[in-house]
């Protein structure tokens, strides 16, 4: 028998003031673990695709937008590309004044062809930009494009039923199968990968491009101008920068990361007021029995310790369930998210615990003095 | 040589806002090593607030208390805790022990500041536990004892850290004749032993086995005599 032992065997006798007790703290460690590994999960999620994002900056033709209106009712629209891009203009980019600091400008161009007599749309880059403009790319077979060779989304694999080795057959031509892609995720994994001039010469628009994609060389380069400039090099074009896109999310998760933050410190202040509520009424409870401890020897410190022991099993259990619920909870729900990673929950169940545990001892200080304060003489007081 | 304790001009003054009510006035007595008194006295006339100064457990309004030859006023709260742990056992009408725990761990209580191997504590209380006849019961709840045997565990707590004085507020109020009369002879039993023992108690019959008869009345002694001779020495002043 020493202190902790008899805190834990008073904890027992109590167990539904025990369980009330460290309600608050169980919910409260249970939202920030909950929210605080979500969110952190949704950071990471938007941060990798700001990394996987090496070109950061798109250059799509200008559109207009013809409304079809009838003062302010709209009968739809319709977009009309004002001009189209072309294969010359990447020397139009590469010649803006911060040219050294392009990684990067690549082409692109989809179509939508018949596919061994599926539609699909088909994506032409330059075969030899590949590797660098999408590292992130895993292939089984070969990602090196050949002429007359072509890459498959792993879902076109599964929709032609075709894999490396295979041929395609579009425009009376045959492609062969390098390789299939393993999926990403993105839009390509529909698609059919092949060089830029087969998919041109498919759609029969020699020089034809959809899209550039322009990667700049450093992190904090100065982007804002790259895309004036950009814009000024090409009138007849729309340039955006991706990452403010991508930015713009981390702003909403880190908007939503703080509401939930501070929902879990409301819930959590709750939580201690708990402690010190339900400490304070046991303390009331127990004045003789604390009198006899008093009588027998103890002294202030060992029945403060006693309380701080009883609230500190109380917290410690009631935290960690919490936390263990939160991850289970932010392991569950990830999916609607659209995540599949569930790391990064262990730093904020262990930050859950120690707060758990602090606010509880935090809660039970004042009662706990007040105990300890305790004239010894209320074991006398008989009836 | 000192008295075991010494009151001098002891008052007790409870409430400080106006309605002060003296529970003792101006007591002047010495326990000595050895004695077993019995403290009677009407219902309010100060009988445990007496038994709370000459334990420790408070410090009177005025005048002095010396345990030993210190002191009170010289110690700290938590002195004045060693020193009821280390030399004054309390036996309490109402058992006061704590319901959660067993018989056993009850006389283990007092020990849980101390730091001992627990194997040490439990054979500690084992004995003690077989001292006052209830080898056996150890792992029983208070509720699963009769009132007699949980005064019997309450004894035993008491007695834990070999105290050189037992103070006892009406110990077998609560108990039936057969009951009283077993706690009585474990305290005649240690008292032999040459242990003081102080006892509060309403039956002038629990006075049989006592050395000394303390009578108080409004807070003052009313009667202070010997009722028989200690082996030792006198016993009343
Ligand atoms: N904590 C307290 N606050 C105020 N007054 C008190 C307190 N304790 C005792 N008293 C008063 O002091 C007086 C003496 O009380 P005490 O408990 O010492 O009497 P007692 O002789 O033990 O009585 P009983 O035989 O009924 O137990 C009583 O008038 C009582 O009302
Ligand atoms: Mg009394």
């Amino acid at each position: 028998m020493n202190i902790r032992k008899l805190a834990w065997k008073n904890l027992l006798r109590r167990k539904s003031r025990a369980l009330f007790t460290g309600l608050g703290i169980f919910l409260g460690i249970g939202t920030f673990v909950a929210l605080a590994s979500l969110t952190g999960q949704m950071r990471q999620a938007v941060q990798d695709k700001l990394d996987r994002f090496g070109a950061n900056i798109l250059v799509v033709p200008r559109t207009d937008e013809l409304s079809l209106g009838f003062g302010d009712i709209s009968l739809g629209g319709t977009q009309v590309a004002r001009a189209k891009l072309t294969m010359e203009d990447e020397k139009a980019i590469r010649s803006i004044p911060l040219k050294e600091r392009l990684r990067l400008v690549v082409p692109f161009f989809l179509t939508a062809a018949d596919a061994s007599g599926k539609d699909i749309v088909w994506m032409g880059m330059p075969a030899q930009e590949i590797p660098s403009a999408r590292p992130w790319w895993k292939a089984s077979g070969s990602m090196k494009l050949g002429k007359g060779e072509v890459l498959l989304g792993s879902e076109a694999a599964a929709r032609l039923d075709m894999g490396p080795g295979g041929t395609v057959t579009s425009g009376g031509r045959t492609f062969r199968v390098a390789g299939a892609l393993a999926p990403t995720g993105e839009k390509e994994d529909g698609m059919v990968i092949s060089g830029i001039d087969d998919v041109q010469a498919l759609a029969r628009k020699p020089g034809a491009v959809t899209f550039y994609e322009v990667a700049a060389l450093c992190k904090d380069c100065p982007v804002e101008d790259i895309v004036t400039q950009i814009g000024g090099a090409l009138p007849g074009a729309r340039v955006s920068a991706i990452r403010q896109v991508v930015e713009s999310r981390k702003a909403a998760v880190d908007q939503f990361r703080r509401l939930g933050l501070g929902v879990s410190a409301i819930v959590l202040a709750i939580g201690g007021l708990m402690v010190f509520v339900t400490v304070m009424g046991s303390v009331q409870e127990r004045t003789r029995e604390i009198g006899v401890l008093r009588a027998v020897g103890f002294r202030r410190k060992a029945i403060l310790s006693l309380l701080l022991w009883e609230t500190g099993w109380i917290s410690l259990i009631s935290s960690v369930t919490g936390a263990s619920i939160g991850i289970a909870a932010a392991i569950l729900v990830a999916p609607l998210f659209g995540m599949a990673r569930t790391g990064a929950a262990l730093p904020p169940a262990i930050l859950g615990v120690a707060i758990g545990m602090a606010l509880g001892l935090l809660g039970a200080v004042p009662p706990a003095r007040k105990a300890a304060a305790l004239s010894p003489t209320a074991a006398i007081r008989s009836l | 040589m000192e008295p075991l304790i010494r009151l001098e001009s002891v008052a007790m003054l409870y409430g400080d806002n106006g309605t002060s009510a003296a529970a003792l006035r101006g007591i002047t007595l010495s326990i000595e090593k050895g004695e077993y008194v019995g403290i009677t006295g009407e219902s309010g006339a100060g009988k445990s607030t007496l038994l709370t100064i000459l334990g420790g457990l408070q410090v009177p309004t005025s005048g002095s208390v010396r345990f030993d030859g210190v002191d009170a006023r010289s110690l700290t709260q938590d002195q004045l805790a060693d020193l009821r742990r280390e030399s004054i056992g309390f036996v309490f009408q109402a058992y006061n022990l704590l319901p959660y725990l067993t018989a056993r761990e009850n006389v283990m209580v007092p020990m849980s500041p101390v730091r001992m191997g627990s194997g040490e504590k439990e054979e500690k209380a084992n004995a003690l536990l077989a001292s006052v006849g209830l080898s056996g019961k150890e792992h029983r709840l208070p509720s699963e004892l009769s009132g007699g045997e949980c005064q019997r565990v309450a004894i035993a707590r008491a007695l834990v850290h070999d105290p050189s004085v037992l103070l006892a507020d009406e110990p077998t109020g609560n108990l039936d004749t057969a009951s009283g009369e077993q706690i009585l002879d474990l305290f005649s039993e240690w008292n032999a032993r040459g242990k003081t023992v102080l006892m509060v108690t309403h039956n002038p019959a629990n006075l049989a086995r006592a050395t000394r008869s303390l009578r108080l009345r409004d807070g003052q002694v009313e009667e202070d005599r010997a009722l028989r001779f200690l082996p030792a020495g006198p016993a009343a002043v």
